[in-house]
Formats: structure tokens, C-alpha cells, sequence
């Protein structure tokens, strides 16, 4: 096993993850029975294949790569959706998934009610969710004709405001690490401003934050590092201006960039 | 291993929000493994998720009052459909025997077991597939979900309790001749034994219907025909001969006769037989949670 440095917030150690493949996979007692017979092997896809990464605290890590190349998946595995195929992840503080927002919200609840459910999904206790109620409805419902609504059942929100109060939620669980999958395309562009300057923010305090992206803009602009991942493995890893510059020209030459 | 050469030094105030280093696994708060043993319950996260079971119990119980018109009505309308159903059914057309109690008293104890245990059994049933939607986006201990399903249908029993003692009172004050027995005090552990063999045999369908997905639509047939092999709607002493023994290896006949026993003061089965019920259960909930864990481990990784 590779050695963990001190500092380290993330440390994946020889990481891999596989799939079934869906039409493998026994829908009924009578697919199980005749898949007996034939003795067909089950078809995996290995999407992360024996990865190593460790990311520092307080570091913000970029990763890139083609659709498919694992990037999602590592973030899913991080904050245990999924579980490890092989190898192990330590994992040092506490995690925010920015990755579904507001799975778990309930449409017959209030938004408040709702604050405490999905609070308490994503691990925090009741009193520290009602200590930051005023900051999380204040954060996601800021202007004054929305503040009227966090007192409605969440079947009356439109979809965009469902996404702004799991932002607003996930993100006042002051995590240590915060894990960010392209969840960023909340709201209109005011909130998205929001978004980022609260992400900046936690930036500075010297938390630790894993997002993926295919927003180069916004890539060199966030990440300090950026990991390169292609077909399950690490192509490049360093500097972003290095990573980014390798991946754009890499792209130019076999696909045109997504 | 590629080290950065950028990474950004921690500001002021970034040790005070790390937590402090456990004292076991070397520092780490969490580490993921690809393996767990299928026997390590991690209690310990689930108790840190507690303020989420009861919020779970909670909401369950909110949105059904928002849903339904009849509100919290609902919790009483099970046991009385029951009873008047079977009251009319097996009583007055049927003309089954209920141990010489008023047939309505008869029916509303045995119905009451029975639904605890088969409401476990159906609320587990669909942990899986009924949250498949939730478990794939977001992580917290998986257990908490069949432990809130549990308080809930407790809830809903004790509940369902006060109407009994309302119809019993009712009974007895107009002359009806019912004698309880002390085994009336039995009651915590009959509906515990009732509790874990629905809750166990609740995961254990859940967890096979993660493969067999055809499963679902053979449940409420099996717990139908589980209900007629126990006497919840006749009593044991019409049983006879080998069909008698038989239905002795049901392991919710002695639940409901010794329930009967307590409440009504009739009833046939030995009560030294609860010890094989209390085995039954335990050993189904053994089962059913290394299932469950097995599952929970695998159920996520299909594309």
C-alpha cells in the first residue's frame, strides 16, 4: 500500500470499480433459472481501474476527462454511493456531496421540514440544522417574494428552486471536503454568481474541495490541480494550466472538445 | 504517486474545522473498503443517524396525514375493517366458532397481532426497490430505513392498542364474560417476537427483490395465505389431528393464541411453544440482515 501522507484530506489507494452490465443481471426468478443453465459469466465494465490519488486538505481538485472516463464515478465512490470494487479510500472529515441535490426531499413537507430532512440525510443532527435555518433559507430563498414560500409544501417550488435549496442545504453543512459534480448550472445566473462565491469562499477557509467539470473556464479559474482521467486511469496529473493545456490539445487532435 | 505542485496552503482556521483524529484507524474518519464483514452492523453510524430515523418515522407519519383526508383515522380503519370484515364473514355467515367471546373482540385481537407482524413484513418488503431512487443519490447508513419503517408500524400498533381497550371496555361493561389472564403481561415480548419475524421476513424479500423482481407480485398472495394458516379468523381449538400439529410449526400461531390467551383468556396452543417462535424470529432477522448487508453492498452496481 502506498504510503498516505499527513496532510492528506482524500487518499484512494489502488481504487477500482466495476459495473454489471444490465442485461446480465437476473430480472426474475425465471431469467435467474435459465441464466443457471447457460452458466453465462457475468459481463463487468470496470469503469476506475486501480487508481491512485491522494488530495491534500485544503486543495481544490479539478478532474477532467471524456464522458465515461470514471470522473463521477470517483466522486460517487467518495462520498459512498457506491462501494469499491477493490482497494479502499480514506476519507478525513466530513463530506458534502454536491451530486444529487435534494434527493430525499419530500414534495408534502415544507421547505423548512424539508431543511430537516435532507440535513439530516446528509448526516448533520437537528439542533445544528435549526441553527442554520435562518442561513439556509436566507441563502436559497433571497429574494423576499420567494422567503414566503420556504413555509409551502415543496410540490408548489419549480424545479430550479428545489436545486437552490439542496445547494443552499448541502452547502451550510460546513463540510471539510465538498464534492461537486456539474450541479453548478443552479438557477439563474444570479445564483450561479452565488454559488461560486460561496464556493470561493470555503476555498479560502482551507477546505478541501473534488469537483468535476467540462468547463475549462471555469477549470482554470477554480482548480489548483487538476487530474486528468481517461478509460478508468490517470492520464495527467498537476498544475491545471499543465493538465488543462495537454487535455485541449489532446481533444483538438482526436474529438472536437465537448 | 503524482504529487501538485500547486496546491494551495490552508488558511487561517482550517485546523480548528478538521476533526480530531480518532483514535482507531489510524486518524482517518472514514475508510471505504471493498469488503465488509457482512456480520459488522456499524451501529455506531447508525446511532449517529438517529435525529434521521425519527425524522423518517416523521415524515411518514406527516405525509400520510397530508395525503389522506382520513389523517391519522387511517391507523384505526385497519384493525376495525378487519374485524368487521371478519365478523361478518366468518362469524355471522360462515358461522366459525370464536371460543364463546364476542366475535368482535375475538377478531380485533387476532387482527391486531397479525397486522403488526404483516405490516412490518410489507413496510421492509420494498426497502430496495422503493428507494432505490434515494439510495443511489445519497449515502447514510441503509438500516436506518428499515429501523424507522419498524418504529413507524409500532407506533401504529400501539395506536391501534387504545381502540382494543376501548371495545373491550365497551364489551365488558355490557355483560360480555371475558377473562384475561396474566399472560396479558406477555404482551411487550409477543409483539416483539411478532415485530422481528415480520422485520426479518420483510428484508428478506427485499433483498431478493433486488434479483427477482417478479417477487413483489407474489407478496401479497404469501401473506395472504400466511394470515389463513395461523388462526387469526378461527380459533386453534377447531383444529384437530395432524392439520393441528401442523399448524403448530406456523410460527405466528403461538404469537396469536398466547396473545389470545392474555387478552380473551382462550386459547389451546401451549404457550411453551413461543420459545420456537422466538427462534423462528430470531433466526429469520439473522438471515435477513446478512441479506440485507450483502445487498446494500452489491444492490448499487448495476448500469
Amino acid at each position: 500500500m502506498t504510503k498516505i501522507p499527513v496532510d492528506a484530506a482524500i487518499a484512494c489507494s489502488r481504487l477500482s470499480k466495476s459495473f454489471v452490465v444490465h442485461h446480465q443481471v437476473y430480472g426474475s426468478v425465471k431469467l435467474a433459472a435459465v441464466n443457471a443453465l447457460r452458466r453465462r459469466p457475468r459481463e463487468l465494465i470496470e469503469v476506475l481501474k486501480s487508481l491512485d490519488l491522494t488530495v491534500h486538505r485544503g486543495e481544490t481538485v479539478a478532474l477532467i476527462g471524456r464522458n465515461g472516463s470514471g470522473k463521477s464515478t470517483l466522486l460517487s465512490l467518495i462520498a459512498r454511493v457506491y462501494r469499491p470494487t477493490h482497494g479502499t479510500i480514506s476519507v478525513h472529515g466530513s463530506v458534502a456531496p454536491l451530486l444529487e441535490l435534494g434527493a430525499g426531499f419530500h414534495p408534502d413537507l415544507t421547505g423548512y421540514e424539508n431543511i430537516e430532512l435532507y440535513g439530516s440525510i446528509l448526516g448533520m443532527g437537528v439542533r445544528r440544522i435549526r441553527e442554520r435555518m435562518e442561513d439556509i433559507v436566507a441563502f436559497a430563498f433571497d429574494a423576499p417574494d420567494l422567503a414566503a414560500k420556504a413555509d409551502t409544501p415543496l410540490r408548489n417550488y419549480s424545479e430550479g428552486m428545489k436545486m437552490r435549496l439542496g445547494f443552499s442545504i448541502a452547502i451550510h453543512t460546513d463540510p471539510d471536503i465538498l464534492l461537486v459534480d456539474e450541479v453548478l448550472a443552479v438557477g439563474d445566473e444570479a445564483f450561479q454568481a452565488k454559488c461560486f462565491r460561496r464556493i470561493e469562499e470555503i476555498q479560502r477557509s482551507g477546505r478541501t474541495i473534488v469537483f468535476v467539470s467540462h468547463d475549462m473556464p471555469v477549470v482554470r479559474r477554480a482548480a489548483s490541480r487538476t487530474v486528468w482521467l481517461d478509460a478508468g486511469t490517470i492520464r495527467m496529473d498537476g498544475p491545471t494550466e499543465d493538465v488543462v493545456e495537454a487535455y485541449i490539445s489532446s481533444s483538438d487532435r482526436n474529438h472536437p472538445i465537448e | 504517486m503524482p504529487t501538485p505542485s500547486l496546491a494551495q496552503s490552508p488558511g487561517p482556521g482550517a485546523d480548528s474545522s478538521l476533526p480530531e483524529l480518532g483514535p482507531d484507524e489510524g486518524g482517518w474518519t472514514t475508510i471505504i473498503r471493498a469488503q465488509r464483514h457482512l456480520l459488522d452492523l456499524n451501529l455506531g453510524e447508525v446511532w449517529r443517524y438517529r435525529d434521521l430515523v425519527f425524522l423518517f418515522v416523521w415524515r411518514d407519519f406527516v405525509a400520510a396525514y397530508k395525503q389522506y383526508i382520513l389523517g391519522p383515522a387511517w391507523h384505526f380503519i385497519q384493525p376495525l375493517t378487519a374485524t368487521i370484515l371478519s365478523t361478518v364473514v366468518f362469524s355471522k355467515i360462515a358461522r366459525l366458532p370464536t371460543d364463546d367471546v364476542p366475535p368482535v373482540l375475538f377478531y380485533m385481537t387476532g387482527s391486531l397481532m397479525w397486522i403488526l407482524f404483516s405490516n412490518c413484513l410489507n413496510g421492509n418488503a420494498s426497502t430496495f426497490t422503493g428507494n432505490a431512487g434515494l439510495f443511489g443519490k445519497v449515502y447514510f447508513p441503509r438500516l436506518v430505513t428499515p429501523l424507522a419503517n419498524t418504529i413507524s408500524k409500532l407506533i401504529s400498533f400501539s395506536i391501534q392498542l387504545i381502540v382494543l381497550m376501548l371495545f373491550y371496555l365497551y364489551f365488558t361493561l355490557t355483560g360480555a364474560t371475558v377473562r384475561p389472564s396474566a399472560w396479558l403481561f406477555t404482551l411487550p415480548i409477543l409483539a416483539f417476537i411478532a415485530m422481528v419475524m415480520g422485520v426479518g421476513t420483510g428484508i428478506i424479500i427485499s433483498s431478493l427483490t433486488t434479483r427477482y423482481r417478479d417477487l413483489t407480485q407474489l407478496l401479497g398472495f404469501l401473506v395472504a395465505l400466511w394470515m389463513y394458516s395461523t388462526p387469526v379468523v378461527y380459533p386453534l381449538s377447531m383444529v384437530t389431528g395432524r392439520l393441528r400439529s401442523v399448524m403448530l410449526w406456523n410460527p405466528m400461531t403461538p404469537v396469536i393464541e398466547t396473545w389470545r390467551r392474555g387478552v380473551l383468556g382462550v386459547a389451546t396452543c401451549p404457550p411453551v411453544q413461543l420459545w420456537y417462535s422466538a427462534a423462528f424470529a430470531a433466526s429469520v432477522l439473522f438471515v435477513g440482515i446478512i441479506l440485507f448487508k450483502r445487498v446494500e453492498r452489491d444492490f448499487m452496481d448495476t448500469v
